[in-house]
């Protein structure tokens, strides 16, 4: 395993991390196989994490959309995300090989949460970068991290979200790569992290395959990093009758700074130690985003993915925020679930191309809950009512 | 052999250890940039590293990440360093035999093809090119196309890294490797580490030939002394950058800023 999704991916890393990097790849590949580790994280994810997570028909959306639409409810697994999955497998990982200190990286605040709770599980220290915007508009979680013993550490750096986290991550793993390890929360960063994350969210797909009752038309998920979408993806890919389609986050349009649908405006470059598509200018230089989920908000996307849809495996598409809105506010009402504002881009895909799906099985993995998302629902809802 | 090579080589050989001064292409504006790199045009100087700005520079502290923001602030491009590396290489001017290696992160490079760039920058006038974010293995294309256009490329190698792999960053290096002298980021660290003393002579027995340079962490004349103990080149950047931006006043005045620290900090060579 070199890292390598066709052109993409890779190890484009400080030197001060290469041997940081090498041996968590090898501690990675001595314990995934093995059978003390896959026990004790099967315990965790079993008792800690609530798994498996069920697999729900959604009915009422069925029959209003005339299609058969199934949830599977990672918004159900303990501290709200799919994220989770991951947290749990590198923090017993990092315990493993003798690390003593976790960081991490988060936006929606999902992954720190996960993050903060898999180290107060296994009693290690965790230091969680945020940028201030994020940590603004998701401060319920920002207090969960600090409830469960995490230090948040709040990024004032460039435009404070998600990319800017994890620039300063990654500089406070060069200060210490020995005795820290860097939580890396979606399938994105240096290799080994995007094989390792999709490695510890395959879980999804697996659990989902066994709980459905023969295979799904169409597989539909949300695309930031993409750890989410490739962990139920994972079980598809070989089934080339099953319909892969990720959904970006389309913003407010399609200039640049107004979305982060690195498909539609972005090119091939290399940022956070892989190759992959990014929004970049003409000079190289990163470009701002934009998306009303922290989550979705970065301007690159996993390198698995890249490859994905260079072979024509994955489509990828976008939904805007105002469909996200509209479809978070959907499923309250009709199915009563609360959907975190990352997922609901993949639900407002569903919505908008109802036409297309009468008829069919869709699989839709519902990543994350919305708690995180009541303030900025509601300051929506306020403005909508002034308009 | 090109300028930076032929420099290096030649101290190394005679024996004598030089700064090499890092500053961020345009922090300040194109003029200052100018302005201090001929100023740095000194007999302590063995070379001059030219920061290309990045939005994104993980290998960097707060001094050099304000210094890019700033330099993208005001403008700066691709086309406009070339403007300055020229201009720098105008026949008869202070400066014009410089030596000069850009440093960059891989995304600015890659963007317009990696050939593309390597010529481009080789015919402006530049000598060296080093990548913070481009380990050897995914180095080779780069290297290529840099030896092409007649830049010598340059790696790094850290306390973590292996003998074996420090021995091809060396074997793929030309005019100087990089050393980085600590864990962490760029910017000047109070308290020298210990430890790099250890790494630096392993590295320079290692080296045979080839110049040393340290970074990380030096900035003052102390520190200086300390790193060229093992090392033939001390790379001074963060305080630099932070003396330059400090100075009131026009490219002059910030001229003027560079030379002194430079001649203060050259008293920690021997």
């Amino acid at each position: 395993m070199n890292g390598r999704f066709g052109s993409f991916g890779g190890c484009y890393a400080p030197e001060t991390l290469i041997a940081t990097l090498s041996e968590l790849t090898a501690a990675w590949q001595q314990h995934r196989g093995a059978r003390a580790f896959q026990q004790e994280l099967q315990q965790l994810l079993a008792t800690f994490a609530g798994r498996p997570t069920p697999l729900q028909h959604a009915k009422n959306l069925s029959r209003d959309l005339g299609c058969e639409l199934w949830l599977k409810r990672e918004d159900l697994l303990h501290t709200g995300a799919h994220k989770l999955n991951n947290a749990l497998g590198q923090c017993l990982l990092a315990k493993t090989m003798g690390k003593r200190r976790v960081i991490a990286e988060t936006g929606a605040g999902q992954h720190g949460v996960a993050t903060a709770a898999a180290c107060a599980a296994l009693e290690l220290e965790c230091v969680v970068y945020m940028g201030t915007v994020d940590a603004e508009r998701q401060r319920p979680n920002v207090l969960r991290m600090e409830l469960l013993g995490a230090h948040v550490e709040r990024v004032e750096a460039g435009q404070r979200t998600l990319k800017d986290a994890v620039n300063a991550a990654l500089r406070d793993w060069a200060g210490d790569p020995l005795g820290t390890h860097y939580c890396l929360g979606s399938a994105l960063g240096p290799h080994p992290f995007p094989s390792m994350v999709a490695d510890f969210q395959s879980v999804i797909g697996r659990e989902a395959r066994e709980q459905m009752q023969g295979l799904p038309d169409v597989v539909v998920a949300c695309v930031g990093g993409g750890s989410n979408a490739i962990g139920i993806f994972s079980a598809y890919l070989d089934e080339r009758g099953v319909e892969l389609v990720g959904v970006e986050a389309g913003g407010r349009g399609p200039g640049p700074g107004e979305h982060a649908a690195r498909f539609a405006g972005g090119a091939p470059g290399m940022l956070h130690g892989t190759r992959t598509y990014l929004l970049q200018d003409a000079e190289g230089q990163i470009l701002p985003t934009h998306s009303v989920s922290a989550g979705l908000d970065y301007p690159a996307v996993g390198p698995q993915h890249a490859e994905l849809r260079e072979l024509g495996r994955v489509t990828y598409t976008s939904a805007g925020d105002d469909e996200a809105v509209q479809a978070f506010e959907t499923l309250a009402r009709e199915e009563g679930i609360i959907p975190a504002l990352e997922s609901a881009h993949a639900l407002a895909w569903v919505l908008r191309e109802k036409e297309q799906l009468a008829g069919r099985r869709v699989l839709l993995n519902l990543s994350g809950r919305g708690d995180k998302d009541l303030e900025t629902i509601a300051g929506i809802r306020r403005a909508r009512v002034q308009r | 052999m090109n300028r930076l090579e032929g420099r290096t080589l030649a101290l190394k050989r005679a024996g004598r250890r030089a700064l090499a001064p890092f500053v961020m292409a345009g922090d300040g504006g194109l003029e200052t940039t100018l302005a201090v790199l001929r100023a740095l045009d000194r007999p302590e100087v063995a070379c001059v590293e030219l920061g290309l700005p990045f939005s994104d520079p993980i290998a960097d502290g707060p001094v050099l990440q304000a210094a890019a923001d700033r330099a993208l602030g005001s403008g700066t491009s691709f086309e406009g360093v070339l403007g300055l590396v020229r201009e720098l290489r105008r026949p008869g001017t202070r400066g014009s035999g410089l030596p000069l290696a850009i440093m960059s992160y891989a995304n600015p490079l890659f963007v317009r093809g990696i050939e593309r760039t390597c010529r481009l920058l080789a015919e402006a006038g530049a000598d060296a090119l080093l990548v913070p974010d481009l380990p050897l293995e995914e180095a080779a294309e780069l290297r290529q196309a840099a030896l092409a256009a007649g830049l010598c490329p340059i790696f790094f190698v850290s306390a973590t890294t292996t003998a074996a792999r420090a021995a091809q960053a060396i074997q793929a290096s030309r005019g100087f490797v990089y050393a980085i002298g600590r864990f962490g980021v760029t910017g000047a660290s109070p308290d020298p580490n210990d430890s790099a003393q250890e790494f630096l002579q392993r590295t320079r027995a290692l080296a045979g030939e080839l110049p040393l340079a340290v970074g990380f962490g030096i900035g003052s004349a102390s520190a200086v002394r300390a790193a060229l103990r093992e090392a033939d080149l001390a790379i001074v950047g963060s305080a630099l950058v932070e003396r330059i931006q400090r100075t009131h006043g026009d490219a002059a005045a910030k001229a003027q800023a560079a030379d002194s620290f430079i001649q203060e900090l050259a008293q920690g060579i021997a």
